[in-house]
């Protein structure tokens, strides 16, 4: 991962923006951080914390970030946990429960806590709150993931140890409870200027399309997905049926390759049946990876959709959006934090509307790029990792004021 | 006129927020007003205001969360459509917008057939500000300093001043207004900046409107003050 400097976003964001950050972070200098999750390469968290704590560093402040070690029964117990504050019902008996807190009693003798502020981030390392008696500083747990309908007894379990923390923090106002603590929001961000982002050049475009056999002839409509039911390919071929009867275009489903996943495999299989012989339709099997394909692919469409049926918070949208492209998108999940009907993109709930609202996109390119512009805006605004940046300079000087709602300096 | 030395200068804050997640949700209206009858007031000014700093680069597009809530999810336009044509300035305080807000949906719901459930995971959810308000690098101690500096500021500190300060603060007025009223003596000139009507404008028009406003004033100033010399002129001469 390139090692990005602050200077590298200032050329991004408004320079009022970067100075605010530095001003905040000045409030803030020598401030101890101590980061604590589960795993250092694989998924959202490591991957932000991987962006994020250089930059924390460049503006003055200690941040450390520290990964717990588990057992395989520690982690069968944890992705129960992970499965059962998604909604689905677990059986974790109270010998996998002792699990859980013996590989955090372990991990805390191997660790010390001496920093102003510990943050653990999701259930993994949660329980580590037993040591926040011997430690001076405030706690804050970070959950990342959906926690809008939980199975209630696993929450319960570990809902006496959030308890403890000095405040939470949520990425969307549905996946909080009300707690006894403080419970602050900050959405997950992407980064500009990744891989999967940054801004190419029309050689590096026309070079993927190339790559894919992919004509600019007639509008291109682009969902980008893993092959799951969850994000309605069938659903995104219909529309494409529904849409193809008024105007000629091509629409790309494209998704990461499904070796591992076997539900994945009879996804796409029933995919391509239904596309067969359909020459305008392209299902994309992109290995692992291809960020700078995804890129140059959103970049190339007319409209980007992201027809899900269900979602987390959709940083697949977030990505879209970044590219200044209309999006489309189903009412689920995050998507509607970031897609404002007919502001910053359109809601849709059924193919036929999906359908339509393409349709009257695709007549009507001023609006599609006006929506494209505010979508990206909405981004700038909100779901950058140059914001996601400065809500946490704010936590930290929160949680140092004692959870004033009002701190002047 | 522009070169004047106040009194005091103005020194430029900005303000940065988090919100929070209070934990209160309205399934439907009914609920909805419960809930807004007791919540925090900081709740209410995040709700009503937010949309303007973060939807600044679209004024007039996103009215305030809501109307839209009601809109979106309730399908109650013509409710919607009253909510979001409220005019925050005509309040002088939170309580005041609270109890008129309270007011449109309890008429509402008097004549309302059916109270309506919204679908699971589109309730309306309570938020509200942890602000923290500091001082930036810009100090000005007349007008043509600030005009130079209002350029220079950024969205937040233009916000702070102008919306946060009336309503949520309670100062009534604009923080510019108050400052080129009370340290420089140029009372018109204030009042037309208090005038100013900043939800439909982006944040760079209204940055650009004030300096117009200034400099407007200024010269209007310089013609009167030059009419003036010439009447004295001429009364000099005479004698």
């Amino acid at each position: 991962m390139a090692g990005f400097k602050l200077a590298d976003y200032a050329k991004i964001i408004r320079p009022q923006d970067m100075e605010e950050i530095i001003l905040l972070a000045e409030k803030l200098a020598g401030t101890t951080v101590k980061m604590v999750n589960s795993t250092s390469v694989g998924g959202g968290v490591a991957e932000m914390l991987h962006r994020v704590i250089p930059l924390f560093n460049e503006l003055g402040l200690k941040v450390k970030w520290e990964v717990i070690k588990g057992t395989g029964d520690f982690f069968n117990v944890t992705k129960a946990f992970h499965n059962a504050l998604h909604g689905k019902e677990e059986k974790v008996t109270n010998e996998l429960l002792n699990t859980y807190i013996e590989v955090n009693r372990q991990n805390a003798k191997e660790m010390s806590f001496e920093e102003d502020i510990v943050e653990i981030h999701d259930p993994q390392p949660a329980a580590l709150i037993e040591e926040k008696k011997k430690s001076p500083g405030k706690w804050v747990w970070r959950c990342h993931i959906d926690t809008s309908r939980p199975y209630l007894p696993v929450w319960k379990f570990l809902e006496q140890y959030i308890n403890q923390y000095d405040a939470s923090i949520f990425s969307a106002p549905s996946f909080a409870k009300e707690l006894p603590i403080p419970q602050y929001m900050i959405y997950p961000a992407i980064d500009p200027l990744a891989e999967k982002n940054r801004e190419l050049s029309k050689t590096e475009i026309n070079s993927v399309l190339e790559k894919f056999k992919i004509k600019t002839d007639k509008p291109i409509i682009t969902q980008v997905s893993r092959f799951d039911y969850l994000k309605d390919p069938i659903g995104v071929f219909e529309t494409y049926k529904l849409v193809k009867k008024h105007i000629d275009c091509q629409f790309i489903y494209a998704g990461g390759t499904a070796d591992d996943d076997p539900e994945g495999v009879e996804v796409l299989s029933q995919l391509q049946d239904r596309a067969s012989g359909e020459k305008d339709f392209h299902i994309l099997l992109l290995p692992p990876f291809s960020d700078l394909e995804v890129n140059a692919l959103q970049r190339a469409s007319t409209i980007v959709m992201q027809k899900s049926l269900r979602e987390g918070f959709g940083l697949t949208v977030t990505e879209a959006l970044w590219k200044g492209r209309p999006v489309i998108a189903g009412a689920v999940g995050g998507i509607p934090l970031q897609v404002i009907h007919n502001f910053t993109g359109v809601l849709v709930h059924s193919i036929e509307g999906a359908a339509y609202q393409i349709r009257y996109l695709l007549n009507n390119p001023d609006e599609a790029k006006k929506i494209g512009q505010y979508g990206k805006a909405h981004v700038r605004e909100k779901f950058l990792l140059t914001r996601y940046l400065r809500n946490y300079l704010l936590l930290f000087i929160i949680l140092k004021n004692q959870n004033k709602s009002l701190i002047t300096f | 006129m522009l070169e004047k030395k106040a009194k005091q200068p103005f020194c430029f804050f900005t303000s940065s927020v988090l919100v929070e997640i209070i934990g209160k949700r309205a399934h439907h209206l009914k609920e909805f007003v419960q809930l807004l009858k007791k919540i925090d007031a900081n709740s209410i000014f995040y709700h009503v205001h937010h949309a303007f700093r973060e939807y600044h680069f679209a004024p007039g597009e996103y009215s305030n969360d809501f109307a839209r809530w009601i809109e979106e999810d309730l399908e109650e336009s013509r409710l919607a459509e009253r909510i979001a044509a409220i005019n925050i300035r005509d309040f002088i305080d939170l309580g005041t917008l609270r109890a008129g807000l309270v007011k449109i949906i309890e008429e509402h719901l008097a004549n309302a057939v059916e109270i309506r459930k919204v679908s699971p995971g589109r309730e309306f959810y309570f938020l509200r500000n942890s602000t923290i308000v500091m001082p930036t690098k810009y100090k000005v101690n007349t007008l043509s300093e600030f005009m130079k500096t209002l350029n220079k500021v950024g969205m937040r500190s233009l916000y702070y001043h102008f919306f946060d300060a009336r309503l949520r603060l309670g100062h009534h007025c604009n923080d510019f207004s108050n400052w080129i009223e009370r340290d420089l003596g140029f009372k018109e000139l204030a009042a037309k900046i208090e005038a100013l009507d900043p939800y439909f404008i982006t944040m760079d028009e209204l940055k650009t409107h004030i300096i117009n406003l200034c400099k407007e004033d200024a010269k209007k100033r310089r013609l009167g003050l030059g009419k003036t010399l010439q009447i004295i002129r001429k009364v000099l001469s005479k004698n």
